[in-house]
C-alpha cells in the first residue's frame, strides 16, 4: 500500500506545486518508487514544473473516464528513475473528478508505488477537497504572511472534518512546509518569522524553504529546484524530504547570513 | 356585542403539602410552631394542600384548619382519607381533590433554598454534559456544546467559533470567537490559558477585540456578567 501524501495550502501562488515537483523527485532519489498526480485539473500547472508537458497525451481526466489506462497516461521522469507523473487536464474542469473516479485511480496507484504525491488546486472548494480526500498525509505549504497562514489555517480543519480518515474517525497527519522564507525580513518584522506561524497554526514543522531566485530558475527550465543541490532552496527540500521519511535534520538558513567583507565592499546583494 | 370579561386558563403550581399521619391538636400544634419558626419566610402564608393519611373525624379536621391559619397558612384543598368530611371541607372553603393524580417529594427546610428552582416533582435532575475537543478548532470550524460546557484543549485559531449553553475553557490560546450561555444563561463563563480572542459573549452581551487588548491581552482571564456588563479579569 502507498501513502498518499497531500500538499495542499489553501491559498494559491505560494508554491504547492514546485513543493509537490520537488518532495516527490527527493523521494524517488531516496529510493522509493512515487507518482505526483496533478489534481489542478484545468489549471495545468505540474507537468511544466517537471519539464514533461510535451510528453502529455493521455491525463487523470482520461483514466478516471476510461478513455486510456493508468500506463497510457503516466509519464515516467526522464531525469529521476522510479519517479512518474499523472498530468491534469488542461481542456476540463475540475467537476470532471468524480469521488469513485479518484478512488479507484489511487487504488491502482497503490498496487505500484510507494508513495502518492498529490498536488492540491489552491481554494477549498471540490477540487482541493478531492485531492486531500484519500490523503493519510498532508503537506500544508505556507508563506510567512498573515493570509496564507490564515488560508493554511482553514485548509487544516478540512482536512481534520472533512477526509476519508476524519469521517473514519481517524486524523490525517500534519506537515508544515514554510517556502518563500526570508531571514532577512523577518529580522525587519517584515514577514512573520518559523516560530510564529509554527505558534498559530500548532503543527510540526517539515521544513523551511528560503526565497531563493534558484526556485523560479528551476520552474521555468522545468526541472524541480530539489536537482539544484547547490542552492538553499534544493538543500533545504532535501532536508525536508529526509524529516518526511523519518529522518531527523537539524533546520537550517532560519538565520539571516551576515554579509561577509568583501560582498559589503562590492555592494553584493 | 360585550367585551369578553375573561378567559378560562390551566396552571400547575407547586406547593406544600401537609400530610397529617396522626392527629393530636396540642402536639400538632407544637410541631406545626416549630416548624414554621424554621423558616418563617417560606412558609408564612404559604397556600397549603392537606393531605389526610389518617382517619380523622369533622370537629378535629375544623380545629386542624383553626390551627394551620392560626400559623399563617392557608389550607386550599384536601386530599387522602376524605371520607364523610366532604360537607365540611366545602363549609370550610376548601376544596376536595383526592379524585386528582398528583404527586409529591419530600419537603424539608433544607429545601426552602431550592424551593425557587424546584422541578416539577417526579422530574430527574439533568446531568448537563460536558463536550472536551483535543484538537485545534481552526479558522472556518465552529463546534458547539449543547446543553452543557465546553472544554476546548488546545488553540482556537481566527476565524474559529465555539458556543456552549453552558461555561466554556480554553486550555491553548483563545483567538477566535467564543460564545458562552448561548441560550441565554447569564451565569456561564468563559476562562482562557491565553486570551487573544476576536471576541467574547455571555448570553447575548459581547466585548470585541480592541476592548480585551486593553485589559488581559494574552494573558490567562475570565469573562462574566456582573449587573448586565461583561467583564474580562485576569485569572490568578
Amino acid at each position: 500500500m502507498a501513502k498518499i501524501i497531500v500538499v495542499t495550502s489553501g491559498k494559491g501562488g505560494v508554491g504547492k506545486t514546485t513543493s509537490s515537483a520537488a518532495i516527490a523527485t527527493g523521494l524517488a532519489l531516496q529510493g522509493h518508487k512515487t507518482v505526483v498526480v496533478d489534481f489542478d485539473v484545468g489549471l495545468r500547472n505540474l507537468d511544466l514544473i517537471m519539464g514533461c508537458e510535451r510528453r502529455v497525451v493521455y491525463d487523470f481526466v482520461n483514466v478516471i473516464n476510461k478513455e486510456a489506462s493508468l500506463n497510457q497516461a503516466l509519464i515516467k521522469d526522464k531525469r529521476t528513475p522510479g519517479l512518474f507523473i499523472l498530468p491534469a487536464s488542461q481542456t476540463r474542469d475540475k467537476d470532471a473528478l468524480t469521488m469513485d473516479g479518484v478512488q479507484t485511480v489511487l487504488n491502482d496507484l497503490s498496487k505500484d508505488f510507494e508513495y502518492i504525491i498529490c498536488d492540491s488546486p489552491a481554494g477549498i472548494e471540490q477540487g482541493a477537497q478531492m485531492a486531500l480526500y484519500f490523503a493519510d498525509e498532508a503537506i500544508v505549504v505556507t508563506n510567512p504572511e498573515v493570509s496564507s497562514v490564515r488560508d493554511s489555517d482553514r485548509i487544516l480543519g478540512i482536512l481534520q472534518s472533512k477526509s476519508m480518515r476524519a469521517e473514519q474517525g481517524k486524523s490525517v497527519k500534519e506537515h508544515l512546509l514554510l517556502t518563500r522564507y526570508n531571514p532577512h525580513r523577518v529580522a525587519t518584522a517584515e514577514m512573520l518569522s518559523v516560530a510564529d506561524v509554527e505558534e498559530i497554526l500548532a503543527v510540526p514543522l517539515l521544513g523551511v524553504i528560503p526565497e531563493s531566485e534558484a526556485v523560479l530558475a528551476a520552474s521555468n527550465q522545468g526541472a524541480p529546484v530539489i536537482l539544484d543541490q547547490d542552492s538553499t532552496a534544493g538543500q533545504a527540500y532535501s532536508d525536508a524530504v529526509r524529516r518526511l521519511t523519518g529522518e531527523t535534520v537539524e533546520h537550517r538558513f532560519l538565520e539571516a547570513q551576515k554579509k561577509g567583507f568583501f560582498k559589503r565592499l562590492l555592494g553584493g546583494k | 356585542m360585550a367585551e369578553q370579561c375573561f378567559r378560562m386558563k390551566g396552571t400547575t403550581l407547586t406547593s406544600i403539602v401537609l400530610d397529617i399521619i396522626m392527629f393530636d391538636p396540642d402536639e400538632f400544634d407544637k410541631q406545626l410552631a416549630a416548624k414554621v419558626a424554621s423558616a418563617p419566610q417560606f412558609f408564612t402564608r404559604s397556600s397549603l394542600i392537606i393531605q389526610l393519611s389518617c382517619a380523622i373525624d369533622a370537629t378535629a379536621f375544623e380545629l386542624l384548619v383553626t390551627l394551620c391559619r392560626k400559623h399563617q397558612l392557608q389550607p386550599m384543598a384536601v386530599k387522602g382519607q376524605v371520607g364523610d368530611l366532604r360537607e365540611t371541607i366545602n363549609d370550610l372553603g376548601l376544596s376536595d381533590i383526592s379524585q386528582s393524580k398528583a404527586t409529591e417529594s419530600e419537603l424539608s427546610p433544607a429545601d426552602e433554598s431550592q424551593s425557587q428552582t424546584q422541578k416539577p416533582a417526579g422530574a430527574k435532575p439533568e446531568v448537563n454534559k460536558t463536550r472536551v475537543v483535543a484538537r485545534p478548532v481552526r479558522s472556518g470550524q465552529q463546534v458547539y456544546a449543547e446543553g452543557g460546557d465546553l472544554i476546548i484543549l488546545a488553540a482556537v485559531s481566527e476565524g474559529a467559533e465555539i458556543l456552549a449553553d453552558g461555561n466554556i475553557h480554553v486550555y491553548g490560546t483563545m483567538r477566535g470567537r467564543a460564545l458562552a450561555g448561548v441560550k441565554g444563561d447569564t451565569e456561564a463563563r468563559i476562562f482562557c490559558q491565553q486570551i487573544e480572542a476576536e471576541l467574547l459573549s455571555i448570553a447575548g452581551r459581547f466585548v470585541m477585540q480592541e476592548t480585551i487588548q486593553t485589559q488581559c491581552w494574552k494573558k490567562p482571564a475570565q469573562a462574566y456578567l456582573e449587573e448586565d456588563a461583561l467583564l474580562v479579569t485576569e485569572l490568578g
